[in-house]
Order: C-alpha cells, then sequence, then structure tokens
C-alpha cells in the first residue's frame, strides 16, 4: 500500500471521468503516475511534438492551451485543477495540434495511456466520456455545461472556423413542446403557453402532429376578433405541421422557415407528420444558435428561471467581453453593451425572487450602487445595491420592511450563485441598514451630506453613483432630487469628498516608479484598482456632482461631459477620460487573464511599452488633483 | 587498531555486497527519502518508519516507491512506550533488518535527496552498522541547503514547513513520512529547476 497513490487517488476520484471508477482502480492507475512540477511558462507539449505515452491531469497551478496562427498565440481553453489535457494519445497518432504551457507554477499527473487503457476499455461510463469530449467542438458554453464534465479535449476547434462550423452544427431545441389536444380551446392554450413562456403548442392526435397554434396564429386570428377566446383549436391552428427529422442542422432549419414561411418546426421520430412528436425549433432557437451577440443574451436573461441559467449567461457574456476586447472593439462601447446586460441580470435576479415571494406589499426601488451603478462594471466584482420602498403607516411598517429584507436576502443570494460575490462591507439590500423606506433614505442623505464627518463612518462615496435596476422610476427620482437639493451651497460636504477623493495614494513613488504593494499576498504587485482608478473615479463623481450632472454616471462619460460644461478646464477632462479608458482596459486584461477582479498588476509580466503606456496613462492625475484642490480650495488640508 | 584489521576481513551480508557492486555505474535516478525517528541521537534513538520516492527524468515515479513501519518492539518495551501507532498504522510492517535490507536494496546507486539528510543518513548508517555493514556510499543532496543556496542565505534553517510555504505547497496532508517525502520531491523537483542541475 502506497500512502500517495491513495492520496492522488483520492485527488482524481472528485474529478470524471475518474468518479466512475472504484477507488481500488484508481488506486492502480495513481501507483503508475508520474509527477510533473511546471515552471511558469514552461510548456508540458507543443504543436507538432510527438506524442507522449501518458496525458496528464492538472493537480493545481493552471496550465493554458493554445494555437498558434499567424504568428500570434490565441488561447483555446484554461486547465484548472482537476482537468485533463493531452488526450490526444488516446485517439489519434499524428502530433500534438496545441501547445500546452504553464501559466503558474504547476504540478501535473502524467497518467501512462498503457495502464488507463484498460479501464477505460472496461468501463463503458469513462469510454462515452472521452469520446464525447473528444467529439465536442463546440464554443457554446451552454454546451460545455451539458458535458457535466469540464474535459478539456484537444481537437477544440479554432476560433476562426467557428463560423463554417456553426453553419453545419446539430441545433438544440425544445425537447418538451407544449401539446394540445383539438377540443381544447384558444383560451386554454393562450393561457398554458404563457404559463410555460413558450410562443407554440402542438396540436396531437394520438401523438401524431395534426397542426401548430403559434404566436401569429394568436394574434391574426383572435385578436383580431375573427374568432371567440372560446373557439376550439381546431378551427384557428395552421395545419399541416412543417416536421423535420431529429438532428437537422441550423442551415437546415433557416432554409425550411424560409420556404415554408413559418416560425416553428415540429421534430418528429421519421421527420414525417405521421410519427410521434418529438420536440419543436423557433425561430428562437435559431438565433441562440447564431453565437453570442448581446440581444440574444438579454432575451435569454428574461427567459431564464434559476440563478444557475443566469450564471451560464453571465459566463456568456465574460466570453463576449473577452471577443470583443480581442477584437479591439473600443472599450467604452463595450462597457454600455455590458452594463446593460449586468443590468438585465440583475433584474431577473430580483424578479426571480418577486415570483418567489409573491408580489411586493408597496411600491419599491432596487438600485445598484458602486460599479455597476456607474455602468463600468466588466470584471465579476462584489454587489452592491440598496433598497427603497414607499412609506406606509407604522402598524404596516414591520411586515413590510420584513418582505423586502427577505426579497433582499433572496436576490443577493441568487447574485451570489450566478458569480458576484456578496459585499464585504455589506452594502447590499439585504443589509437592514440599506433597505429602508424612502423617509429614512431622505433622512440618510441628509445627514450624510449636510454633517458629512460626524456620523460619517457608513459613508462610502459609492452611494452617490446610483443606477435604477428594477421597480419605481419615481422613488428613484425622489431620491435623485433629494441629492440634488442637498448639493446645494453645499461646501462642506465638497470639502469632505474632494479630501477623500485626494486622500488615496498616489500610484508613483518620488522617483516615478510604479508604487508596489509593499506586503501581503499581492506583494510587489500594482493596485490598479486603488492607486489608479479609484482616484479618477472619485474626482469624475465629484465634479459630477458640483456640475449637478444628472443621468451620467459612467466615470467616461462624466469626464466627457464635464470637458463641456467646464470648458477652461476641458484638456484635463479629456485626458482624464482616455486615461480612465486605457487604465480600465490594462484591469480587464489582467482580470480576464487569471480570472479575477484584476485589482492586482503583476508588473513584471507587463512588457516596457505597455509600462509606459500605463505610466502615461496616470499622467492626467496629478492634473485632477490640482484642480480639485483649487476648485474646492482644499489647499489647507492637504 | 585491530579494530581496523578486523573489518577488512569481515565479511559482508550478501545484500551489502550487491549494493556495493552498483556504484560501478553512475545514477540517473534520485530517491528522496525520511525517517521518522524516536530521538535526534543516532547512537541511542531508533528509526520508526521510512518513506521514500524515486526520480527519474524530472518525474516522481509514485510506484517506485519504498514505504514501511519499522517494528521496534524491545525499544519500546525497553522504554515502556506504547506502540500502538505502529499497530494502527496501514502501511507495511517489517523488522529493522529486514526494512533495512530492502531499503538498500531499493536505493541501490541513486543520489540520495533529503530535508537536512545528514541526519537521515546517519539513523540508517547506524542501523547499518547493527547489521555489520560499511556506511552508505551514496551522494546526498539537501532540499534545505539547495534553498539557501538559491536565496544565498547562511546564516538560516529552513524547516520542511518553512519550505512548504515559500513553495506554496500544500501542508494538510503530511502526517507520514511517504506524504513528507512526497513534499520533498516537489521541494526538490522546483529547485533543481531553478538552480539549473541537470
Amino acid at each position: 500500500m502506497n500512502t500517495i497513490a491513495e492520496n492522488i487517488a483520492d485527488f482524481l476520484k472528485e474529478y470524471p471521468p475518474f468518479d466512475n471508477l472504484t477507488f481500488q482502480e484508481l488506486s492502480a492507475i495513481a501507483t503508475n503516475i508520474r509527477v510533473l512540477n511546471l515552471e511558469k511558462h514552461e510548456i508540458l507539449f507543443q504543436i507538432d511534438d510527438k506524442l507522449h505515452d501518458c496525458f496528464y491531469v492538472v493537480a493545481s497551478g493552471i496550465i493554458h492551451l493554445s494555437v498558434i496562427a499567424d504568428a500570434e498565440e490565441t488561447l483555446l481553453n484554461k486547465c484548472h485543477a482537476g482537468d485533463i489535457l493531452g488526450l490526444r494519445p488516446f485517439f489519434a497518432k499524428n502530433n500534438y495540434m496545441m501547445t500546452a504551457k504553464a501559466r503558474e507554477e504547476s504540478i501535473v499527473y502524467a497518467i501512462p495511456i498503457a495502464t488507463f487503457r484498460p479501464f477505460v476499455a472496461n468501463n463503458p461510463n469513462v469510454l462515452n466520456f472521452l469520446l464525447e469530449s473528444f467529439a465536442t467542438n463546440t464554443w457554446n458554453p451552454k454546451d460545455k455545461e451539458n458535458l457535466k464534465g469540464k474535459l478539456v479535449s484537444d481537437n477544440m476547434v479554432y476560433i476562426d472556423q467557428k463560423s463554417e462550423m456553426q453553419y453545419f452544427q446539430s441545433l438544440s431545441y425544445n425537447r418538451q413542446p407544449l401539446i394540445a389536444t383539438i377540443n381544447d380551446t384558444a383560451k386554454d392554450i393562450a393561457l398554458r403557453m404563457t404559463e410555460n413562456l413558450s410562443t407554440s403548442a402542438v396540436i396531437c392526435d394520438n401523438q401524431l402532429p395534426i397542426g401548430i397554434l403559434t404566436h401569429t396564429d394568436l394574434c391574426s386570428k383572435i385578436a383580431t376578433g375573427l374568432f371567440p377566446l372560446t373557439v376550439a383549436v381546431k378551427s384557428i391552428m395552421s395545419s399541416p405541421v412543417v416536421t423535420v427529422i431529429e438532428n437537422v442542422s441550423l442551415a437546415e432549419a433557416q432554409l425550411l422557415m424560409l420556404r415554408n414561411s413559418v416560425t416553428h418546426l415540429c421534430v418528429t421520430s421519421d421527420g414525417t407528420d405521421k410519427s410521434p412528436v418529438k420536440g419543436i425549433i423557433s425561430e428562437h432557437d435559431l438565433i441562440i444558435a447564431q453565437a453570442n451577440n448581446p440581444g440574444v443574451l438579454i432575451k435569454e436573461i428574461k427567459r431564464s428561471s434559476t440563478p444557475k441559467d443566469l450564471k451560464l449567461l453571465r459566463d456568456r457574456l465574460t466570453e463576449l467581453i473577452q471577443n470583443s476586447i480581442y477584437k479591439n472593439i473600443p472599450l467604452s462601447n463595450i462597457n454600455n453593451i455590458a452594463s446593460e446586460i449586468n443590468s438585465a441580470i440583475l433584474k431577473r435576479a430580483v424578479e426571480l425572487s418577486i415570483l418567489d415571494l409573491g408580489s411586493p406589499p408597496v411600491r419599491f426601488a432596487w438600485l445598484s450602487i458602486g460599479s455597476q451603478g456607474r455602468k463600468e462594471q466588466l470584471l465579476l466584482t462584489d454587489q452592491d445595491s440598496i433598497l427603497i420602498f414607499e412609506d406606509v403607516s407604522p402598524d404596516k411598517y414591520r411586515d413590510v420592511r420584513d418582505y423586502f429584507l427577505k426579497l433582499g436576502k433572496r436576490t443577493t443570494a441568487t447574485l451570489e450563485k450566478v458569480g458576484y460575490e456578496l459585499c464585504p462591507n455589506g452594502h447590499m439590500a439585504s443589509n437592514m441598514l440599506w433597505c429602508k423606506s424612502l423617509t429614512d433614505w431622505v433622512k440618510q442623505y441628509d445627514s450624510w451630506m449636510n454633517t458629512p464627518g460626524e456620523n460619517s463612518n457608513d459613508l462610502s462615496s459609492i452611494f452617490f453613483d446610483l443606477d435604477l435596476v428594477f421597480g419605481e422610476k419615481k422613488i428613484f427620482e425622489a431620491i435623485e432630487n433629494v441629492i440634488q437639493k442637498d448639493l446645494e451651497n453645499n461646501s462642506l460636504f465638497f470639502d469632505f469628498l474632494g479630501n477623500d477623493a485626494l486622500r488615496k495614494n498616489s500610484p508613483l513613488t518620488f522617483f516615478k516608479k510604479f508604487a508596489l504593494e509593499e506586503e501581503g499576498p499581492n506583494k510587489n504587485k500594482f493596485d490598479i484598482k486603488t492607486r489608479a482608478l479609484m482616484p479618477l473615479i472619485d474626482g469624475a463623481r465629484l465634479f459630477a456632482l458640483h456640475f449637478k450632472i444628472k443621468g451620467l454616471n459612467n466615470t467616461y462619460l462624466r469626464f466627457k461631459q464635464l470637458a463641456i460644461i467646464d470648458s477652461k478646464n476641458s484638456d484635463v477632462y479629456i485626458n482624464c477620460a482616455e486615461a480612465f479608458l486605457v487604465i480600465s482596459k490594462f484591469r480587464v486584461n489582467e482580470g480576464l487573464k487569471n480570472e479575477n477582479s484584476g485589482q492586482y498588476i503583476n508588473m513584471s509580466e507587463l512588457t516596457k511599452l505597455d509600462k509606459e503606456k500605463l505610466k502615461n496613462a496616470l499622467a492626467p492625475m496629478k492634473e485632477l488633483e490640482e484642480l480639485i484642490k483649487t476648485n474646492f480650495k482644499l489647499t489647507q488640508f492637504s | 587498531m585491530l579494530d581496523w584489521l578486523k573489518n577488512i576481513n569481515k565479511e559482508y551480508p550478501d545484500f551489502w555486497k550487491t549494493y556495493l557492486s552498483k556504484f560501478e555505474q553512475k545514477s540517473n535516478r534520485y530517491v528522496v527519502f525520511t525517517t521518522e525517528t524516536s530521538g535526534l541521537n543516532p547512537d541511542h534513538d531508533i528509526i520508526l518508519s521510512i518513506g521514500s520516492f524515486a526520480i527519474v527524468d524530472n518525474k516522481i515515479l509514485i510506484g517506485d516507491s519504498f514505504e514501511s513501519v519499522l517494528l521496534q518492539y524491545k525499544y519500546f518495551h525497553d522504554n515502556g512506550l506504547s506502540n500502538e501507532f505502529i499497530l494502527e498504522s496501514k502501511m507495511k510492517k517489517l523488522s529493522e533488518p529486514e526494512a533495512i535490507r530492502l531499503f538498500i536494496e531499493y536505493i541501490g546507486n541513486a543520489v540520495l535527496i533529503g530535508h537536512h539528510v545528514d541526519f537521515d543518513v546517519d539513523m540508517i548508517n547506524s542501523a547499518l552498522a547493527r547489521l555489520d555493514c560499511g556506511r552508505l556510499k551514496n551522494e546526498a543532496l539537501d532540499i534545505d541547503v539547495m534553498y539557501r543556496k538559491l536565496v544565498d542565505i547562511n546564516d538560516k534553517q529552513f524547516s520542511l514547513d518553512e519550505l512548504s510555504d515559500i513553495f506554496k505547497l500544500p501542508k494538510t496532508y503530511r502526517n507520514s513520512p511517504s506524504e513528507d517525502a512526497y513534499t520533498i520531491a516537489l521541494l526538490f523537483l522546483k529547485l533543481k529547476k531553478r538552480l539549473g542541475i541537470k
């Protein structure tokens, strides 16, 4: 018995396909494992290398799989602990088709093919898993999820082949269509369609499709008054149905819809209407199949019914952002799209809670604050939100507040499942402090703004970046008005905010070197969020409040607007706006690379050119600082 | 003085002769090992267990390993200690002579790797002396020395836990000599590469 082999077997059994094997089998495999240590950037295998006699499982660290085309490296996949790579020798004889390179120091188990082969042969589940993964060449994360595991295969298609591949891919469609009988009334079916979020119902007789009722039919035949609501579906359904065989390709489905001018196809066992119904393909399914475009994502978000669905959609947003950055789409545009999609996710999360809890007792507003409130959240950061509900009579207050606290808790929990971490400072609507009535909120803002510093321990400037996510616009406007009103002749408040903005640490040292973290887990890294982005964000907010700019929360847009309003300083503002984009991009790249918030940049990984670029982007900050000092007469404090 | 003469003519056990003969060739194999002992004095203390792994071609071979609990009934009896942990251990149990013989056969002419390896070597040597054998002939490398060389520190020793911390290895599963040996093996691979040892 070998202690380490047992430890490794314990590790493997957590991951597919190893979870199909018994502990004894795993121990036997583990005994034959060879353990490798890869330094950062060390290559495990590369394109055209001869196949190794083993495949690999990541034990710790991250391995990147990439292909190189036109002298450019394209990342195909990231392998984390438990992921399998280098399976090629299992099925193919030719050389490796991609490069596996350690993104950080990693430990890898090499499992000899000869050892593993008998376990594959004797265990159909393992074999199926490998074949399925190997045969999958999809870029749709939803499909990846369907693979239930995280198996990474060597023959992942390369991005450029995507468009053609997709044309011939098979479609995923609704396999549980709404079925109705010929005697049901139009109203009954319409109710069921609404309930199921379905755009069609198949009318069956003995499981065979004899007709279909779609939105179009309801529109043209019922809504026009041609037939009464109670008419039997027989008279208004479209018949016969256009039927297709299973596994129809995207291209063919499109053609069939165009040729027959229909919006739905009915899938049957043998493709004719003489066999049982297996599913329904709608136009919607075709759109979904055609890549991640923002509109589709938003539509999907509105239809999703579980946190898990939302999480998948958020993953697709990440992919969308990554691709957009890769294609050099301007960051301000990406920001707009991403924040729209983020809003849709937040909104849907609130909606799902309401569906669970029942209708709210009074009107309310759910607001984003912080980065999402400014609509500049590209990476998955933590949640910041507040909730304001309408004033109610004192005897009802408790029940009403309890309902909204429940709503807050449920929603933040949903969002946590989607991947937005809970705010470490508790700035969330699930917190009793930040979930209260309009009157209480008015008092709160009054006290923050009129007597800043007195009870200001809980004053965070992010409370002045507000965006309505869900609920009554009027309540949101009421709060906006309070803020505007309190700004009048309020030099005390601007003193406070101004000093707060100036208090941030400077990004460069006295010798014009980057000020790196001196201790902690991020030692020797550059805190781009606190040192570079926050001063710009704070500055933009300060001036936006000062000049009473309403409705523009975005730091970039705020600076742009300031350049117009305060034209004598327009240079400073424009420089800051550009700098903000440049710095944001550094952060997003770092975040996408490391799958984190990108707050800390590892300077040693930047090229000399990038370092210069970043340093140049920091320059306008000094001018902004001066502008704050003179504008708000803060020199005496700093 | 006569002892020296006696030694010359002394007949070594067969396994030792085989061991000595292996050194005619140079090895490309490393053996990482660690011993668990009753104390720190090679003359009076004894080995309670051994854990070891082979490294060939920068790969730890999980199957190429040796681990054993040494049954030291007499020692425990004489010192009035409980030997429960030995009885409960799932590891293979051998008497000291047998364990040492198998260990010597296992390491062959490999380069030995350990953490503060001199002590482990001394312990093995004492056990060998009890079997009328000579001293270990293997080259030995110490990962603490390697690390100190890497960072150029001369005035401080690093414990295995400290090294694990520095190289961000998990410390959670280390409660047997094999697990220590595995950790040492990983550290050795990292250090070897950084020091550019072929």
